[in-house]
Formats: structure tokens, C-alpha cells, sequence
């Protein structure tokens, strides 16, 4: 028997910086970081709703940076994803993105996130939260190559109405063709997705750590006409409410976070039945799947539209004064739409749009006194924005 | 070449006891059933060999004292499959030979031992709490998860009340000892040596633990809750085989010997029936396998079983721990001062709590023991039906803590250590032993799990442990025999509530198969 000293790597204790940090941090003046996923994630730059209405309005750039990005490859790559994921992968084409939720056994939602398909044996997947060793148990016995590539990868979210003339002035007008969903390597070392979180026109861009900063001096150079802002998590989750997207540990517990029985969601709970395909032969929780869509959903992750104009944070949702049913998961002012907004988690009978009986209490402070309101709530069906420039092919020239 | 495929209920793979024990309850009540074994004959661990000479002798196992009566009666086969308790004797090199038996302990010349009275106070105690735990035994372990199902209650109720009956100090000492170790249980009434090395023996069988692992007072009531004394059947091992592969012809069960399921078919979520390796597919609407969980995962596909279940199976441990060897010696070995009713019983090598512990040290860091642990028959002799050529002794050996993963590994050379070990062990008890053998196989546990399909060649396929027991036997959410696909089931040694050659698990598994509504 050998044996070998390791010596310990001397690690730095705190957030790791992105590479993109230097820029960020040079256009920081809050000072207003989080921790994503053990790096520096701004949360506001400088003004949250100067960030918001660019969004809306401009273009904008989010660092993607901490996303957690694994590569998937291989023969049984599909065969892997299609075990993982409860949509079906066969039929995400190469070149193509496609959103997806994953299950435990008992068929609660463990994460979900975006698959890229590069080719016919090759994949992405980017998720929020970590999976690494999840995605390992599920290939095992597989013939597949699993690496995070977290660290290897970074890239940025290109939002907003003129994120396409942002992309035109830097060279990359050859993207005007981009389907949502389609990914280009328009040149050697960059990927663009026509993906994003903003419910309007968006791109992402994935670079090795080493182009980070020509691509980020590349963009603000071709954006300074189209207005291009940099921005934090805060404006980003404001656009992405109204957009309807769900938040993992905000709007739903991943299975594996929670340690209390019954926190877990279905997909059907979380309105994304249509995205469990059960044709496709078996997948990870598929059997107990099977017996919730019988048996129907316990709660359910709703859009409501609230009266008058303070954010629901926080807050329960009765029927009449006495019964609650639900409480708020996101909520804010929607300065677009200029509606009162939310995601809500209702016990499954109260969840149809046609009930009338919903109230939702909502304290307010006022300068030092708290007040109670009690708003009338509706849940609705249809996404909160649905902005069909988001989705025009070829983009317009804002 | 097209064919027409055979049609059956069900599919079993393998021949072993439980295989043909699940078989046997499916067909006689009326289903066709079809039994798929890899090896040339039925029977698995419990078979009859013969040798170049003409001797019979057990291949592997070589007692039956867990073979459950309920699954001879239920089956008919009680006058088939005839049981007699033989003694135990616990060989000690200055002749101080121990007999147990259900009548107390003594010295094989007749004079009491000193601990008797405490030894039989510990025998019918554990033997008791084991009764305690009969009603889990019989029936699919509880589903603790949703806890909707009368039976389970009630099973776990009458379990319940079991204890209660036994009354509150008996209940307390219960709860006290039922998930610790052997060696403290039995050093607590007797001083260490032949009498507490006995006792300790019989909680470690086949398992990788010591007298001093958790979980032994366990392992000890589960092998006493059907017999604390050693049984054979009359006629020998093979009896048990014999007598269930006529029961089975006379239902017109096919049994296909020397060929191997090569994969396990299904559509749509269901088994469909299997491929052999010849090619050819046998369709059924279920298939129970014998193997292990993780070999029967991979014979339907990893595709089919969820990402946790998946790697509940990678984690099952199954390392085996004992070895067989079978001597043929060329005379009766000359066991000084032990009569022949003796030797027409157990003999035991266990010298002390501590020999067996020190014995598992060794093992455990995957070295040959210097002393491993021997439980001794000598069939001729056990069996007076058995052939056995003249004047020729047969004489079948477990030898307990010989490590599966062996550090320097398997081979002749150790196999051939091994042997000289135990006769060198022997020699001590039966001198001049060692000149008498004429022949010697011996059988580590990786030549058994390459002949019988055992996972790690184990005595229980998958370790009897509390972490692997009732509703996490073979693994948590996998308990009630049912195994992912339906239509697929687990009936072998690995399912609850273990192995031992008891017919248990098969007869529960057909039994869930037929309550679950698989078969039409």
C-alpha cells in the first residue's frame, strides 16, 4: 500500500466571483449582491425599476453565470434525458431548446430547467439549482458522459424589445432567422439561444470564461444606442412574474429541499401537466404520476389578478372571511400592466377561474401604521403578458 | 423461422427451493407455470450430489431446520418431506465435547454442564420473542408508508399483542435486546467458551457480522423461530428438491433445466414474458425471479425502475460470508470420545464468543480467518438412506467468515488454503483426519454465487440485516415482493423475510401475485 499526501487547496472563503464580475462590479452602486449557487449574483445594479423598465423597453443584460450547466452525452444521452425529465426529448429536434420539470419517485418536483439539444447525442442542461449527483444516479447503467460544465460555461441573458438590434450593431444579424427556442453557434465559441425569462424578445449567450469580457465590452459597445442595461435578479423577477414563470424555492419547494412529508408538488399541481408525457415509456416517477392525474391535484399553482394596487406578498387566501384556501407565492404591481398580480397556491377545488368567492388579506404598512385590506382575487388562465414581439420571427427593429 | 410462443401464467426464473416453492403454489392452483433454471438441475443451494465414488452428499446447504412447516403443509408435502431433529455438539480440543439440545446442555460423556439452567432460560426466551414476530413472517411486511391496509394492521397488531401476552418485563426485555448484539446477550448469562460460542454461532450464519455486530439477537430469533434444534430431512437434502419437482410434474409444470433467461420482456409498463438465450420467448403475464434485486433489474432494463430505486439496489449488501467444502474421507474420522449418536448429528466449531468475533475480524478486511467458524455433518452417517460407498465417510463442512471479496483473491491456491486450514483445524478434534481424505472440493462464496445465482455467493442473497429487513427487505418501497414492472416479482432469498431454505419468501410472493389480480 502506497499512500499519498493530498494537500488541501487553499479555498477562499466567501462568494466566488463570476467572469464577468469585473464589469459588473464596476457599474455596481448598491452594492447588492446575492449568493447564487456560491457566486456573486447581483440583485440590483443601481436602480431596480430603471433595470425593470429596460427590460420592457430597452434591452438588458443579466449575468447567467451561475446557472448550473451540465453536458450530456453520448449513445443513451436521449435515453437518459427522457428517463430524467417527464416530457418527452425524442421529440426536442438538434438545435433546439425545450423547458422541462423532473421528478422523484413519488412524482414530486424535484427541479426543473432547459435542455439544449446540440445534436443527436448531445445535450445541455441548465437548471438553477444543483443536480450534479442526481443526474449520476439517474445514468447509471446508461452509456452516457455527465460533466458540469458550471464553471467551463458562462454566459449572459440578453433581454428586451431591442435585444435583437443589440445583437445586428454587434455583428450577429445572421440570428434575425432564430425561432423562439432555436440555438446558432454563429461563431466559433458562441452559443445563442432565443430563450429567456422575460416573457418578451430575448437571447442568451454562452462563451468560455476566457471571451467573457470581449463579449460583455462587445455588447455594451453595440448597445449603447439600444439603451442596453445591465441588470440584477430583483427587475428580472418582476418581468418573469409577469411573464408566469415559477420560481423553484420561491413558488414551489423542490422535493429534495424539503424535509417535511407532503411539501412536494406534482407537475399537474404546478400547472405543467401538459409538459408529462406518459406515451414515452417510463420515466422517473411515471407510476406514481400516473395515480396523482387520477386522483387530481391537491393544490394548485395559480395566476391571480388582485384589486387595487398593493403587492400581495405574503399574504393568505380565504373564501368569505374564515376559510383559508391558499396563500401568495409571488406578487407584485405589474408597472406594464398596470395590474395587481400573483402566483397563489389554492386548494385544488377553489382553483377555477369562474369562482367568484376568492379574498386575499393584504397588511400594508402606512408610514408606521399597518393596515389591513381585503381585496377581491380572480384566478386567470391566460399568461398575465402574452407580447406577440416576443415571439416574431424575424424580430423587429425597436 | 417463425414459431408459435409458449403460452404461460407465469414465468419463474430459477430452480432453487423458493423458485419452486412459488411455482408449486401458482400451479396447483391451477396456472401454468414454466421454471427457467441456468444450471442442469433443480434445486439450488438444496441439492444432492453425487460423487466419482458413488457417495451422495448435500452440494451446499446441508441442514433444513428452517424449512417452514406451514409451506409443507399448505402444500401437502408434509408426508413427502420427512424432518428429524438431530443434536448439536460443540467440539472442544481437550475432549470436553458440549451436547445442546431442547433438553439443556451436557457433556457429550454425560456429566451436566454448570450453565445449563441459564442456557435454557436464553434459548426458550429467544424462541419466545421470536414466536412474538411470527405474524410478520407469513405475509408481506407492513407498508408503513400509507398504513390503509387492514391486513397490515392487524399483522402488526397481532405482532403487538404477541408481546403484550408475553407480559410487561418480558415486552420491555424484548425491546431491550431485539436490534442488539448476540455476544452481550449471551455473555450476560454465561461465562465465554464451548456453551456461549454455540449459542453465538447460530447468530451469525452466512452473515457478515459478528457475535458483537447489531442486529445479531435478531438473526438469532430468526433462525430459532422455526426450530432451535438442527434438522435434516430424511433422505437427504435432495429429498426437499425431489419431492417438490414431482409435486410440480403432476400439475404439468414445465421445468427447463440448462438454460438462462436472457432478458425479461415488457410493453407498456408490463411484463410480458421473457427470451431465453436459445432465442426462443416464453410469454406470461408475470414473471417472479428468484435472483437477487440488482440481477433482476438488470434482466428487464434499469429503463424501467426509478432513479431511487435504482440506487437503493446498487447499495444492497450482499457480501458472502461462508464457504463449503466437501470431503470425501477414505474411513469414519476418529472424533475422540464422541459416540455415533453424536456424529449423526451437528458438529459445531466454536470454541468461544471471542474465537467467532476474532474469526470476523479477519474476515472483514478480507483475509482467510485462522480459525473460521465450522459447523460439521456427516451425511452417511445423518442419513442412513444416503448412498455412500464402502466404508467411504462423506463429510460436508460450512465454514463460516470466508470472506466473498478475498484480498488476495480467488483461486486455486486458495481454495487449496482454505482446506488445509479447516483440516488443520480439525486435526485438533479428529486427529489423524487429515490422512483419511480422499477428495476435497471446496466452494468459496464467488464459486457459489458463479452456481447458483446468489449475489455475492450470500447465504441470504442479501444481507439480514436490521437496515435490510421487513418493509426494507430488499429495499424500502420494494418490500411487498412486487418489482416495479407489473407483473414482475421478486421470490427469492433477498425478499422478506429471508433466506435459510425455508420456502417463505416464494410462498408469500405467489401468494402476493395471485392477490394482486397479475394473472386472469
Amino acid at each position: 500500500m502506497t499512500s499519498t499526501t493530498v494537500k488541501p487547496e487553499s479555498i477562499e472563503f466567501g462568494l466566488l466571483p463570476t467572469p464577468f464580475f469585473p464589469r459588473l462590479n464596476a457599474l455596481m452602486r448598491l452594492h447588492s449582491w446575492e449568493d447564487w449557487g456560491g457566486f456573486l449574483s447581483p440583485l440590483i445594479i443601481k436602480c431596480v425599476e430603471r433595470e425593470y423598465f429596460a427590460i420592457r423597453n430597452a434591452a438588458t443584460v443579466f449575468d447567467l453565470s451561475p446557472m448550473c450547466k451540465y453536458r450530456i452525452s453520448g449513445p443513451d444521452a436521449e435515453r437518459v434525458l427522457n428517463r430524467l425529465v417527464t416530457r418527452n426529448v425524442s421529440k426536442l429536434k438538434p438545435g433546439r431548446v425545450g423547458y422541462a420539470l423532473w421528478c422523484d419517485e413519488e412524482g414530486m418536483v424535484i427541479a426543473d430547467g432547459t435542455i439544449f439539444r446540440l445534436s443527436k447525442t448531445e445535450f445541455m442542461l441548465l437548471s438553477q439549482e444543483r443536480n450534479y449527483s442526481w443526474l449520476h444516479d439517474t445514468a447509471w447503467g446508461f452509456d452516457v458522459e455527465i460533466t458540469d460544465e458550471t464553471e467551463a460555461v458562462c454566459g449572459v441573458a440578453l433581454q428586451g424589445p431591442t435585444s435583437f438590434s443589440v445583437l445586428e450593431s454587434a455583428g450577429l444579424g445572421s440570428v434575425a432567422d432564430m425561432k423562439p427556442f432555436d440555438i446558432r453557434f454563429p461563431e466559433e465559441g458562441l452559443m445563442i439561444s432565443r430563450t429567456g425569462f422575460t416573457g418578451d424578445l430575448g437571447y442568451e449567450l454562452f462563451v468560455k470564461p476566457e471571451a467573457a469580457l470581449a463579449l460583455w465590452d462587445r455588447l455594451f459597445e453595440a448597445g449603447r444606442h439600444w439603451g442596453l442595461t445591465a441588470i440584477g435578479a430583483e427587475a428580472l423577477y418582476l418581468a418573469r412574474l409577469e411573464a408566469g414563470f415559477i420560481l423553484p424555492e420561491q413558488d414551489f419547494q423542490s422535493v429534495h429541499v424539503v424535509e417535511r412529508l407532503h411539501r412536494g408538488r406534482t407537475p399537474f399541481e404546478l400547472g405543467y401537466g401538459n409538459l408529462v408525457h406518459f406515451s414515452k415509456g417510463h420515466f422517473n416517477g411515471r407510476r406514481a404520476l400516473l395515480k396523482h392525474k387520477q386522483a387530481g391535484p391537491r393544490v394548485c399553482l395559480v395566476r391571480l389578478d388582485i384589486e387595487g394596487k398593493d403587492a400581495a406578498e405574503e399574504s393568505f387566501v380565504y373564501v368569505g372571511r374564515e376559510t383559508k384556501v391558499g396563500h401568495i407565492t409571488s406578487a407584485a404591481w405589474s408597472p406594464t400592466l398596470k395590474r395587481n398580480i400573483a402566483l397563489a397556491e389554492l386548494d385544488a377545488k377553489y382553483a377555477d377561474p369562474d369562482f367568484d368567492g376568492l379574498w386575499v388579506e393584504i397588511d400594508v404598512e402606512k408610514e408606521g401604521r399597518w393596515v389591513r385590506r381585503e381585496m377581491r382575487a380572480k384566478v386567470i388562465e391566460e399568461p398575465f403578458l402574452k407580447n406577440p414581439r416576443g415571439r416574431a420571427t424575424p424580430p423587429g427593429a425597436y | 423461422m417463425t414459431h408459435a410462443n409458449a403460452l404461460f401464467d407465469t414465468i419463474v426464473i430459477g430452480a432453487g427451493y423458493n423458485g419452486l416453492v412459488a411455482a408449486a403454489y401458482l400451479a396447483r392452483q391451477g396456472k401454468r407455470v414454466c421454471i427457467v433454471e441456468r444450471s442442469q438441475s433443480p434445486g439450488g443451494m438444496a441439492q444432492t450430489r453425487t460423487l466419482a465414488n458413488g457417495s451422495e452428499m448435500p452440494r451446499i446447504a446441508h441442514l433444513a431446520s428452517a424449512l417452514h412447516p406451514k409451506v409443507l403443509k399448505e402444500l401437502r408435502l408434509l408426508g413427502d418431506i420427512v424432518l428429524k431433529d438431530v443434536p448439536t455438539t460443540v467440539l472442544s480440543p481437550d475432549g470436553n465435547h458440549l451436547v445442546l439440545s431442547a433438553e439443556g446442555a451436557q457433556y457429550a460423556d454425560g456429566r451436566p454442564h454448570a450453565d445449563s439452567d441459564a442456557y435454557m432460560k436464553l434459548r426458550k426466551r429467544i424462541v419466545r420473542f421470536a414466536s412474538a414476530l411470527n405474524p410478520l413472517t407469513l405475509r408481506p411486511p407492513p407498508d408503513l408508508t400509507s398504513m390503509s391496509n387492514l391486513d397490515d394492521i392487524a399483522a402488526l397488531a397481532k405482532a403487538g399483542l404477541g408481546l403484550r401476552f408475553m407480559g410487561k418485563t418480558e415486552a420491555r426485555e424484548f425491546l431491550r435486546v431485539v436490534l442488539s448484539n448476540a455476544a452481550d446477550l449471551i455473555l450476560d448469562e454465561m461465562p465465554d467458551g464451548p456453551l456461549a460460542g454455540g449459542l453465538a454461532a447460530d447468530a451469525i450464519w452466512g452473515a457478515w457480522a459478528g457475535p458483537r455486530s447489531p442486529g445479531t439477537v435478531f438473526s438469532l430469533m430468526y433462525r430459532y423461530g422455526v426450530s432451535a434444534s438442527a434438522m435434516v430431512p430424511v433422505g437427504g437434502m435432495g429429498e426437499i428438491t425431489h419431492s417438490l419437482v414431482s409435486y410440480l410434474r403432476g400439475f404439468g409444470t414445465e421445468i427447463r433445466t440448462g438454460t438462462e433467461v436472457a432478458k425479461v420482456l415488457s410493453r407498456d409498463d408490463s411484463v410480458q414474458g421473457v427470451v431465453l438465450d436459445t432465442g426462443e420467448t416464453l410469454e406470461a403475464n408475470a414473471v417472479l425471479s428468484s435472483l437477487g434485486p440488482m440481477a433482476s433489474m438488470k434482466m428487464a432494463g434499469v429503463e424501467h425502475f426509478d432513479t431511487e430505486a435504482v440506487r437503493r439496489v446498487r447499495n444492497v449488501r450482499s457480501k458472502g460470508m461462508t464457504a463449503k467444502l466437501n470431503l470425501l474421507l477414505k474411513a469414519r474420522p476418529d472424533f475422540a470420545g464422541l459416540d455415533l449418536q453424536y456424529l449423526r448429528g451437528r458438529l459445531l466449531v466454536a470454541p468461544s464468543v471471542q474465537g467467532i468475533e476474532a474469526a470476523f475480524n479477519a474476515a472483514k478486511y478480507g483475509d482467510l480467518p485462522k480459525e473460521p467458524v465450522l459447523e460439521i455433518v456427516l451425511p452417511g452417517l445423518m442419513n442412513a438412506g444416503t448412498n455412500e460407498a464402502d466404508g467411504a465417510q462423506t463429510m460436508s463442512i460450512v465454514a463460516q467468515y470466508i470472506p466473498y471479496k478475498l484480498t488476495a483473491g480467488w483461486d486455486d491456491a486458495a481454495r487449496e488454503e482454505l482446506t488445509a486450514t479447516v483440516l488443520t483445524m480439525l486435526e485438533n478434534y479428529a486427529p489423524g483426519i487429515s490422512d483419511l481424505v480422499e477428495t476435497t472440493e471446496s466452494l468459496s462464496p464467488m464459486d457459489i454465487e458463479r452456481e447458483t445465482g446468489a449475489a455475492g455467493g450470500h447465504w441470504h442473497h442479501c444481507e439480514l440485516s436490521t437496515d435490510q429487513l421487513l418493509n426494507v427487505r430488499p429495499v424500502n418501497g420494494m418490500s411487498q415482493y412486487a418489482f416495479g414492472l407489473k407483473g414482475y416479482y421478486l421470490c427469492g432469498a433477498s425478499t422478506h423475510p429471508g433466506g435459510n431454505v425455508s420456502g417463505v419468501p416464494g410462498r408469500n410472493a405467489a401468494l402476493q401475485l395471485i392477490k394482486d389480480g397479475v394473472l386472469r
